[in-house]
């Protein structure tokens, strides 16, 4: 019996090719876009989910308020945290504290050098809390001796290939370290690091150690078992209140501890501020969770909507059937076959569709995701997903089909159930809400392009192409950078070299500067670049009044201070000509003597340049030439022959460092770095707008068709009294235009609502104009015309005698 | 009014073809009343709706007050039926999502006619069919006579010189059915030229003449007195 249902089913599907087709399609789509979406969100929810006992896990992160920057959360807390949790709350097993090593240090094993970037220094509990899987060596005891490193599989073999290295000796910035085992990269474990070694090589000294306000450590606790981690946060944080408080309100700045779940670690961070956990973000989770199941249904009652179009032109086959006897049971059993037939091909074929793309996924995620096909469970629920999906989709169609009364439908009578005047409002509705997405879309895609491109062609203030940009390394270096920098400018090709510490996309220091005016000295909080002589020079900063820092004045370098615009307001020198002269103090960087002041003045103003990323406003700054701060190296090359200004770089750079090897970027690279989130966003938008153009044209399409076969014979009796082409194009348009027009009314203020949202993050941005609204109206009109206007021409060339023939 | 010679009308599916009209000769005089007559499937409805200018035929002559219309393309005809022809049909076909009103209104809409001026020439129109108080009411509400009412209506409120009724009874009890023939007369005498098709003798009796047909050929012609 059932064998002959789908034989019945399979005829069906082939008679009916081009419906078959679409219907497939459809399906199919939207089944691969969930497949992806599941995988990815399946995946964000595995984090950290290895480890055992981990629901006793907790880090602590602090909630922090200050004046000026409002409260948010950090990852950084101070070290009193653990000794406190430790030895006072008996509820606690044990604590465990890391630093993270934020800068890349150079490793020198088996004769290879690489400047490797991402560490901890951590307490030996660590493996405790975090039982890797040791590859080579055992993590009992690994991290008891200073000289001790345990490092990841990845890094091993950068030096030892697949040789086991316990035992070897790695030099780091030329101290030596024995490796003590090798444990494998987890891509599941929210602390991505390649090697860790003990917390006590940090050299921290031991007050500070004690300290309640130096934040620089990560927290973590392990509770016993059957402790509440609530009601433990809850007693801490009323510790801290009565202990810490006052301590901490002298600096203007107060916090309080909170614990987090090992597994809320990777999905609920996302706005934390200094934390180096790999981290997802769980609105998107969600957000994309929602995306799936809505374009689910849309897929489903898509497949709703061609097939019960399609089912006016079986409603003979159903008076047929029924005629020689079939049951409405049988009917509906007949139909659904067909349906779970066709999901069971789209399953089929999104599953190969998802084996496609998923290392495209992959690449763009960042992630290691599979399908494991032959896992028998999951074959068991794709078996199931066809099913309910089939069952899902084909139950409406098959109940109206089945529904049919034979007499009527012989006797040529309308067979849909049409009753004036009344609206399908489902259907419908639907489709609005479809094309209401597909607007919504189109519109954030313009916006956001639109937003791309700002940042990308805004005039920064400065030229940042052509430009080598490193770190000096070693002491010879460092301590003779004159002389360094001399020999780089040796080269035809190098224009100008630049030495310092605050180059634009890179780290820039705050600090504060000191206007005496009248009697009182006030200080103001600025951005410092400690620069020397050729730093405007090198980067094209314009100079607005008075002058550059200049070498035969030789106060400059001891007295000058060059400010920008933003400056000049802030610390309120009125025009720039004005502020040219003021008197400015600042607190010199060094231990002894204490309090030693640099007493200069204004000798020039520089008009504003975007230093960091066009997501901050441009802040007051203060350029200085300080040597002690001297760090990083820009060198501005000409156009011609870069190889071998290259090649002279590194020479000169062996000449003064030889044990060091040279790591080098540019500075323009740096700042497309800054942008890459929104090239990601700009990418991914185009994808979802054209899904979801396409699933809401398969829905107008089904509707369409649906409209055409409806209105068959109205059709035809409108051109037998005169109607032409236009005429009846026109009336089976006009209903979906409305349809589209109230979605555009839906969409806008949406989309408009949550652009400005995402334009707030940008202290520079573009205004969203109307014709943004008016462009993606006009798009989706447009689109839902052409698919509206098959269906239309198509009926309306059609000879009307032939629907309006009685047999 | 009506001359056509030689008219040829083959059908072709994929698996066969049908030759509904052989070589037909009709000829139709201004203001007369013709019904034809024959067995189902012996080409009635195709003559009638080559008649209407709905379909081309595929060899011979048609002179529409003396123009050969039979070479006309979609637009032509098109244009030609909306000003002169008038169709009523078995099934009254009229459009359920639209009240009788406009449904009566619907050819003056093709025509390009103004809003103020139809809505007198419908009232007219329906008034004269005795149907004004059922001008709001949707087809599914009227009864059959009542609704073959409104098709005749619609077939007569651009004034047609010729009207083409395939079996307008076919679907109507006798007293109903005579109703429609009466307004059919009626339309005869005002000056309309009116054919139609039907298989009832008593309905024919109104015509002036009776054409017979068999396997797409007239085979007689009855004169009425
Ligand atoms: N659209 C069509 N396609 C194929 N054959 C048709 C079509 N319309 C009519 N026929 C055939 O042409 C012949 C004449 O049909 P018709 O004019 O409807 O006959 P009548 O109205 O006299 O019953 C019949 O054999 C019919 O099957
Ligand atoms: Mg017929």
């Amino acid at each position: 019996m059932l064998k002959n249902y789908f034989k019945s089913a399979y005829r069906s599907l082939l008679k009916q090719k081009s419906f078959s087709f679409l219907n497939i399609a459809g399906l199919t789509f939207g089944l691969t876009a969930c497949l992806l979406i599941a995988l990815f969100v399946w995946d964000e929810q595995q984090y950290d989910k290895f480890i055992p006992e981990g629901e006793q896990v907790y880090r602590v992160y602090i909630e922090r308020t200050t004046v000026s920057e409002g409260t948010e959360n950090m990852a950084f807390t101070p070290p009193m945290f653990a000794t406190t949790l430790e030895q006072e709350f008996p509820e606690v097993e044990e604590a465990l504290r890391f630093f993270n090593i934020q800068w890349k240090v150079l490793f020198e094993a088996n004769g290879k050098q690489i400047y490797e970037g991402s560490g901890i220094a951590a307490e030996s509990g660590f493996f405790e809390f975090f039982p890797l899987h040791f590859v080579f060596g055992s993590p009992k005891n690994a991290l008891a001796d200073p000289t001790s490193i345990v490092i990841s599989t990845s890094l091993a073999e950068r030096y030892f290939g697949t040789e086991n290295p316990v035992g070897k000796e790695i030099l780091i910035d030329n101290d030596p370290f024995q490796v003590k085992g090798v444990y494998q990269n987890n891509p599941k474990f929210h602390l991505a690091v390649d090697y860790i070694i003990p917390l006590q090589t940090m050299g921290f000294p031991e007050e500070r150690m004690q300290s309640w306000t130096w934040q620089n450590l990560f927290t973590y606790v392990k509770v016993k078992k059957g402790v509440n981690g609530e009601n433990l946060e809850a007693k801490f944080q009323k510790l801290v209140e009565q202990d810490v408080h006052p301590i901490l309100k002298e600096g203007g700045m107060t916090y309080l501890p909170q614990f987090q779940p090992l597994e809320n670690i990777h999905l609920y961070s996302a706005d934390f501020k200094y934390d180096m956990a790999v981290r997802g973000n769980i609105t998107y989770v969600k957000g994309l969770s929602l995306i799936a199941l809505f374009i689910l249904v849309i897929a489903c009652f898509n497949f709703v909507n061609l097939a019960t179009a399609k089912s006016l032109k079986r409603a003979k086959e159903v008076g047929v059937r029924k005629s020689i006897g079939a049951s409405r049971n049988q009917l509906i059993l007949q139909f659904l076959s067909e349906s779970i037939l066709l999901a069971f091909i789209s399953v089929l074929i999104s599953v190969l569709l998802t084996l496609l793309l998923l290392p495209w996924l992959n690449d763009f995620t960042g992630k290691q995701m599979a399908l494991p096909v032959l896992n028998p469970l999951v074959l068991l629920l794709l078996v199931s997903l066809s099913i309910i999906v089939g069952v899902i989709a084909g139950l409406y169609p098959a109940m109206v089909l089945s529904g049919f009364q034979p007499v009527k439908v012989l006797k040529g009578g309308s067979a849909g159930n049409v009753q004036p005047g009344k609206i399908p409002w489902l259907r419908h509705g639907l489709v609005v809400l479809q094309f209401a997405v597909s607007v919504l879309l189109i519109i954030s895609a313009i916006v956001v392009y639109q937003q791309v491109e700002f940042l990308n062609n805004k005039d920064l203030g400065f030229e940042k192409e052509q430009i080598m940009f490193f770190p000096m390394r070693g002491e010879n270096m460092v301590g003779n950078y004159e002389a360094f920098k001399n020999q780089l400018l040796q080269s035809p090709g190098v224009s100008s070299v630049s030495i310092g510490y605050g180059f634009p996309g890179d780290m820039v220091a705050g600090d504060g500067i000191i206007v005496p005016r009248g009697g009182e000295h006030k200080r103001y909080s600025v951005t410092q670049l400690m620069v020397d002589h050729d730093y405007i020079k090198t980067l094209g900063v314009e100079v607005i009044a008075g002058r550059d820092f200049s070498k035969e004045i030789t106060t400059d370098a001891t007295e000058g201070f060059i400010i920008n615009e933003t400056a000049v307001k802030e610390l309120g020198f009125g025009t720039p000509e004005e502020a040219l002269g003021q008197p400015l103090h600042w607190e010199v960087w060094v231990d002894e003597p204490a309090d030693s002041l640099k007493k200069g003045q204004v000798i020039g103003v520089v008009k504003d340049f975007h230093y960091k990323s066009l997501y901050d406003e441009v802040e007051p700054t203060v350029l200085q030439i300080f040597p002690p701060a001297f760090w990083k190296v820009a060198v501005k090359m000409k156009t011609a022959d870069i190889a071998a200004t290259l090649e002279h770089v590194k020479t000169t750079w062996n000449s003064f460092s030889p044990e060091y090897p040279l790591e080098y970027g540019f500075l323009d690279d740096s700042f497309e770095q800054m942008y890459k989130a929104e090239d990601k966003l700009r990418a991914l938008l185009w994808i979802f707008t054209g899904m979801a153009i396409f699933v809401g044209c398969l829905g107008l399409f089904g509707l369409a068709a649906y409209a055409a076969e409806r209105r068959k014979k109205e059709i035809g009796i409108r051109k037998v009294l005169g109607a032409s082409v236009q005429n009846i194009v026109v009336l089976l348009s006009q209903d979906f235009v409305k349809l589209v027009l109230i979605s555009l009314l839906i969409a806008s203020p949406i989309a408009w609502y949550l652009m400005q949202g995402w334009l707030q993050d940008f202290a520079y941005r573009i205004d969203i104009g109307w014709w943004v609204f008016g462009l993606a109206g006009f798009a989706a009109v447009a689109i839902a015309l052409l698919t509206v206007g098959f269906h239309a021409i198509k009926a309306a060339l059609k000879n009307p005698v032939k629907n309006l023939r009685i047999e | 009014m009506i001359k056509i010679t030689n008219l040829v009308k083959v059908y072709r599916t994929e698996e066969m073809q049908t030759t509904a009209l052989n070589q037909l000769n009709l000829e139709v005089k201004e203001g007369e009343f013709v019904a034809v007559m024959g067995p189902s499937g012996c080409g009635k409805s195709t003559l009638l709706n080559i008649l209407g200018l709905l379909d081309d035929p595929d060899s011979g002559s048609f002179l529409f007050n003396g123009i050969e219309v039979a070479n006309f393309n979609e637009r032509q005809r098109s244009s030609l039926r909306k000003q002169h022809i008038g169709f009523v049909f078995q099934s009254f076909n009229l459009i359920d999502e639209l009240s009788v009103f406009e449904n009566v209104e619907l050819p003056l809409i093709y025509l390009g006619v103004k809003e103020s001026e139809r809505r007198k020439r419908v009232e007219e129109v329906l008034d004269k069919m005795q149907i004004m108080h059922r001008q709001k009411h949707f087809p599914q509400q009227l009864s059959g006579g009542q609704q073959q009412r409104v098709a005749v209506a619609r077939a007569v409120v651009n004034k047609p010189h010729l009207i083409l009724a395939d079996e307008p009874t076919g679907n109507l009890d006798s007293s109903n059915g005579n109703e429609v023939m009466e307004l059919l007369t009626d339309l005869n005498e005002q000056g309309t030229t009116i054919v139609m098709v039907t298989h009832s003798e008593h309905d024919a009796r109104y015509s002036h003449r009776i054409v017979r047909m068999l396997d797409g050929q007239t085979v007689l012609t009855d004169i009425m007195v």
